[in-house]
């Protein structure tokens, strides 16, 4: 007797080995031990031809399982120590998240072009289109189809820059790209055009080269209502859904009837304030009814087609937007200023 | 044009406060401001001088005594411009004039109890010589303050468009309110009697003057005006001079007629109404002597120029204290001539500013009968008007415009019946009658510059109906159609692909100056600017790195040195212009730590170079799908041409990029290791029906580019082999690509391995090469014939080139 009392001891103490053991190495030396060819069950086992064929059989399983017992405790006992070392080295190459990070840093886009994009965006959501012209531009595109003469007082309204090439200028609005397009083109039109203007002009408040985006939409019927509630739209868009819009009638040669655009003080809400210098209202941009001179010059009957067109000043609006104090400050390339944006 | 609402009130009966008129004013397109006359001063009194006296001890000073009517003060002064019954305004003791009490003070041995006062300390001039002598009228002993309606007096100021020169006068805007508000403007007409005694000899002689009329009136006083007339002038901003110029400056604000006064005495002979001579010469009351041109309009006498007309008098025969005898003249001058001289002398008047605007023809001899009026009741106790000479050939014949209903409500939206079209142009003093369709006006000559078709009554009838209270509607717009948007959206998404890889948008002027050109020895643009603002916006640039160069120099001055920036601009050629991209790269783009055992450090991970500026633009490009582009060393004259390279498609130069030439980079003050490039863009026409889809701009191809289609992916493995080629220095890595490439039809892909040289003239550059066959499994037999075929075909191609290994 004992063959199996002492199988069941030998497990017990595989087991007791196999918990205390720390690592892959002593694991392996135990499954030598107990499990080789020349292990300690095979040892137990030597002694097995005194016993009868029952007996045999008997302990034959019990070896067995008991076998099987052990493999089966150093396979998962070899699966714990392998994720308690994957966790160890995790551990040791741990990185402090808190560190800086490194990756090319993303560019800044200009303020202006960003708010040209957005005003852009807004007009070709409503269906316009956009348009585009030279800014070394015709003269007679940049004034006299435009209804502006020679020797007209309007002409002081822009100061303008001449060169060395006859009959051109620099052009000193976005409006000729009207006349380009009403040339080149059939009503209906729905047009924005974005782009550079220059005006001989250089203060706080006035660089002599700055940003304008015009509008045009010409068909039948369009009527100075229209011209509101397009412009009441955009203006709602840009500057929140609360803005009231005022339309005060002005003066342009190439609009009429004309206006100026004001909308209620963003800052104070229409109440007055430093912003809006106590009005309530916020100059932002001139508009008008196509004067029919303008439809004469480029060959739309005025009495079948109406339109109407808009000018607004980008440099005006961003200063607005983001309260920048000095214009001049879009066009030296300061990185201080481009990366605050 | 700043006027006191007083004045206005004195022409309409209101009785609004100017505060909601100005608001009304600016709703109906008139823009318009309110201000407060001064600041109420207490303790200034009104007294009269009984006496003056040298001060004994002191230089410069006088001793006065002057009363209130009750009571005498003792004043010490340094003007010398007051005299025994000179009516002042005295400072009184506790008076605050400019932020300082007034004390009594000793001036040696005298006290002196108070201050006379000047206009400039009042806060009511800039500058002032002497003390403020009131006239004679002035009532002595009441409070300073309120006698000049300091702090209580409101000020209306207009700024107005072009087209509105009937607001500019007290009249104009008495109509304008009265219209506004409906209720009908009051006029005095003038009753004076004229004699036939003496009329001017005046001819006229030019075609730019479209009425001359002047008067005589002798025996004319020359004093300081009335307290009335003085207060309205300085509350209008100008200087009170003497009663007749005072009038003349008078009836301009009030009633918008310019008119002049010549001391008769000094006219010599007869008068002519002409255009100068060329090189005539013209001292004005300015006291600049002009050279005139044959396109200026003239007074002349005998002697020659006594006035620039509609501008400014002349010295010769200027008003003064001594004038008797007056001649007044009273034109109206063609305003395109007045426009031209002004600008070209560069002298602008109320006078000269008004004609430019226009001006009433109609009632310019009401308007200098109203002067004539004022001369009489003001200058002359025994005045008398001696003729009058009115040349006006072609009387004003009002222009009859109608107004369709049916246009009325094209242009503004809504129905407004002809009679509320007939009242509302009859409430702006314009006559106006109903007919079938609409109404029909006869325009007055106040207007005849502004309303000249019936879009222009379209819009009145719009402005005081309140344009504001019209509701809005949408149009209904046509959908676009993408053609015009592409560009946009081309342009924006290469803004993106930049700013995305780090790099900065910038705007700069696009004026240049010569001296950047000639640092980057660079010949000068074609556009020049002949009106130019400084001399470093004499151009317009034809290159955008001038620009980000003078950028890069703006950074450098904070200490910026690292710098990645971009700006999609345009560039000026004499026929044409094109939008262009330019880059200007230095420094770090990459910054971070590594990681060693037991030690992180900060380093550099990426610096701009040749092959980071080569990467960026390649990724561009293909962005857009274009991968065939080719390399050529670049020429430019501000770039080292070992390090820089210009870009072609299709044989078209596109752009280029490189490094900065060191001596370049010394001479503008800029780092050695710039990168500098430019892409171009688009052509941009100024001609009309041009094809702006020109080769040699990146958006052309990108417009024109194939849609890809669909290949089978591929079934059978690639496989690798490694070769390296001993070749002549002068063969480039890409002449190796090229010719592999074309040597077989097995090689899908090919990589520099690496480059190392043998000795100074030969090299090794060993790639890596993909092979495969889309139809079958390649055995190594197969790829090793292959090998052995193109090396046979690259030797009879390159001179000089050996398969090593």
């Amino acid at each position: 007797m004992g063959l199996k009392e002492d199988l069941l001891k030998l497990k017990e103490e595989a087991k007791k080995l196999i918990e205390e053991a720390k690592d892959k190495n002593s694991l392996d030396k135990i499954k030598v031990k107990f499990l080789g060819k020349k292990g300690e069950i095979k040892q137990v086992l030597k002694s097995l031809g005194k016993l009868s064929p029952e007996e045999r059989k008997d302990i034959g399983k019990v070896a067995n399982r008991i076998k099987e017992e052990i493999e089966g405790l150093l396979k998962d006992k070899l699966a714990y120590i392998k994720r308690i070392e994957l966790e160890r080295e995790l551990r040791e190459n741990r990185i402090d998240i808190t560190l800086p990070s490194h990756w090319i840093e993303t560019g800044h886009q200009h303020l202006i072009t960003k708010t040209l994009q957005e005003v852009v965006d807004i007009f070709i959501s409503m269906g316009f289109s956009v348009a585009e012209g030279p800014e070394i531009e015709r003269e007679d595109y940049n004034f006299d189809m435009l209804n502006i003469p020679k020797d007209h007082p309007a002409r002081d309204m822009q100061d303008t820059f001449f060169i060395n090439k006859d009959g051109y200028v620099l052009r000193t609005h976005t409006s000729p790209v009207q006349i380009r397009t009403m040339l080149t083109e059939k009503p209906p039109i729905a047009i924005v055009a974005p782009g550079r203007v220059y005006r001989k002009d250089m203060d706080p408040t006035h660089t002599p080269m700055f940003h304008q985006i015009e509008g045009l939409l010409v068909d039948r019927n369009i009527t100075y209502r229209d011209l509101k509630g397009t412009l009441q739209k955009f203006l709602q868009e840009v500057f929140g859904k609360d803005t009231r819009i005022r339309l005060r009638p002005s003066y342009f040669p190439f609009t009429e009837p004309s206006f100026e655009v004001d909308i209620s003080c963003s800052m104070c809400d229409g109440e007055g304030c430093r912003v809006c210098k106590g009005a309530g209202w916020l100059e932002i941009l001139g508009s008008g009814m196509v004067d029919p001179n303008v439809f004469e010059a480029v060959g739309i009957n005025p009495e079948e087609y109406s339109g109407f067109a808009f000018g607004l000043g980008v440099e005006r609006i961003v200063m607005l937007k983001y309260r920048i104090p000095d214009i001049r400050l879009f066009y030296y390339g300061d990185m201080r200023f481009i990366k605050q944006f | 044009m700043k006027v006191p609402y007083s004045w206005i009130k004195e022409f309409v009966d209101i009785d609004k406060s100017a505060e909601e008129v100005v608001e009304k004013l600016n709703e109906t397109g008139l823009e318009a401001t309110v201000e407060t006359f001064g600041e109420y001063i207490p303790n200034i009194i009104t007294v009269k001088v009984l006496s003056v006296k040298k001060h004994p001890e002191k230089d410069r000073l006088y001793i006065c005594e002057a009363t209130d009517g009750n009571k005498t003060y003792q004043i010490i002064t340094g003007a010398d411009n007051v005299k025994k019954d000179s009516i002042v305004l005295l400072a009184q003791i506790g008076a605050d004039i400019k932020g300082i009490t007034i004390k009594e003070r000793k001036f040696g041995s005298y006290t002196s109890e108070g201050m006379f006062l000047s206009l400039e300390e009042l806060g009511l001039a800039d500058n002032a010589d002497g003390v403020w002598l009131l006239p004679p009228d002035t009532p002595v002993g009441v409070d300073g303050s309120k006698l000049l309606g300091l702090g209580e007096e409101k000020l209306i100021e207009i700024d107005i468009t072009p087209n509105r020169g009937d607001a500019l006068n007290v009249k104009g805007l008495a109509r304008e309110i009265g219209a506004i508000f409906n209720i009908k403007r009051k006029e005095k007409k003038t009753d004076i009697k004229i004699l036939n005694r003496l009329i001017p000899n005046i001819s006229l002689e030019t075609d730019k003057c479209y009425r001359y009329r002047g008067i005589v009136i002798n025996n004319v006083e020359i004093k300081p005006s009335s307290l009335e007339v003085q207060l309205k002038l300085i509350k209008s901003g100008q200087k009170p001079i003497n009663n007749v110029v005072d009038i003349t400056n008078y009836i301009l604000l009030q009633e918008g007629q310019p008119l002049h006064a010549f001391d008769l005495d000094k006219i010599e002979g007869k008068i002519t109404v002409r255009n100068a001579k060329d090189g005539e010469k013209f001292l004005a009351l300015d006291g600049n002597e002009y050279s005139l041109k044959s396109d200026d309009i003239v007074i002349a006498d005998e002697n020659g120029v006594i006035a620039l007309g509609g501008i400014i008098g002349g010295e010769t025969t200027k008003v003064d204290e001594n004038t008797k005898n007056i001649l007044l003249e009273a034109a109206n001058f063609d305003y395109i001539s007045i426009r031209k001289t002004s600008k070209r002398l560069a002298i602008t008047t109320e006078s000269s500013y008004r004609f430019e605007r226009g001006i009433d023809v109609e009632s310019l001899p009401e308007a200098e009968n109203k002067a004539v009026e004022m001369i009489l009741d003001l200058a002359g106790n025994n005045s008398e008007v001696m003729g009058e000479k009115d040349i006006y050939l072609y009387p004003y014949q009002p222009k009859e415009i109608k107004v369709r209903e049916r246009t009325v409500k094209r242009i503004i939206g809504i129905d407004i019946p002809k009679e509320e079209i007939a009242d509302i142009l009859n409430r702006l003093e314009i006559p106006t009658e109903t007919i079938e369709d609409g109404t029909v006006s006869k325009i007055p000559a106040f207007r005849s510059l502004d309303l000249t078709r019936e879009i222009d009554l379209v819009e009145e009838v719009g402005r005081l109906k309140g344009f504001n209270e019209i509701e809005e509607s949408f149009p209904s717009i046509p959908i676009n159609t993408d053609k015009n948007i592409s560009y946009y959206k081309f342009e924006n998404r290469t803004r993106d692909f930049f700013i995305d890889n780090g790099i900065n948008e910038v705007i700069t002027y696009s004026f240049v100056g010569e001296r950047i050109y000639k640092s980057l020895n660079l010949p000068l643009p074609d556009i020049e600017i002949t009106n130019h603002l400084t001399t470093d916006f004499r151009f317009m640039r034809d290159n955008l790195a001038v620009s980000l160069i003078q950028v890069q120099k703006e950074n450098l001055r904070h200490q910026i040195k690292d710098i990645a920036v971009f700006e999609i601009g345009e560039v000026f050629f004499n026929d044409f212009e094109e939008i262009r991209i330019g880059i200007l790269l230095r420094g770090d783009f990459i910054k971070g730590f590594n990681f060693k055992k037991n030690k992180i450090f900060f380093t550099t991970k990426e610096k701009w170079s040749f092959l980071e500026v080569k990467g960026l633009i390649e990724s561009y490009l293909k962005l857009l799908g274009i991968t065939d582009f080719e390399l050529k060393h670049s020429e430019k004259t501000y770039l080292n041409q070992y390090e820089s390279a210009e870009i072609f498609v299709r044989g078209f130069n596109v752009g280029y990029f490189g490094k900065i030439h060191p001596e370049v980079a010394e001479k503008v003050e800029i780092h050695k290791d710039t990168y500098i490039g430019e892409l171009k863009l688009k052509y941009v026409s100024r001609k009309l029906k041009e094809n702006a889809l020109k080769d040699g701009y990146l958006y052309t191809y990108f417009k024109l580019k194939d849609t890809p289609t669909f290949k089978d992916l591929p079934k059978y493995p690639s496989v690798k082999r490694d070769l390296a080629f001993e070749v002549d220095d002068t063969v480039s890595v890409e002449e190796i690509f090229k010719e592999l490439g074309n040597s077989s039809k097995l090689i899908e892909k090919i990589s520099l391995f690496d480059i190392y040289y043998l000795d100074e003239n030969r090299k090794s550059i060993a790639v890596s090469v993909d092979f495969r066959d889309r139809e079958k499994s390649l055995s190594d037999e197969e790829i090793n014939r292959e090998v052995e075929s193109i090396v046979k075909k690259l030797k009879e191609k390159i001179k000089g080139l050996k398969l090593r290994g």
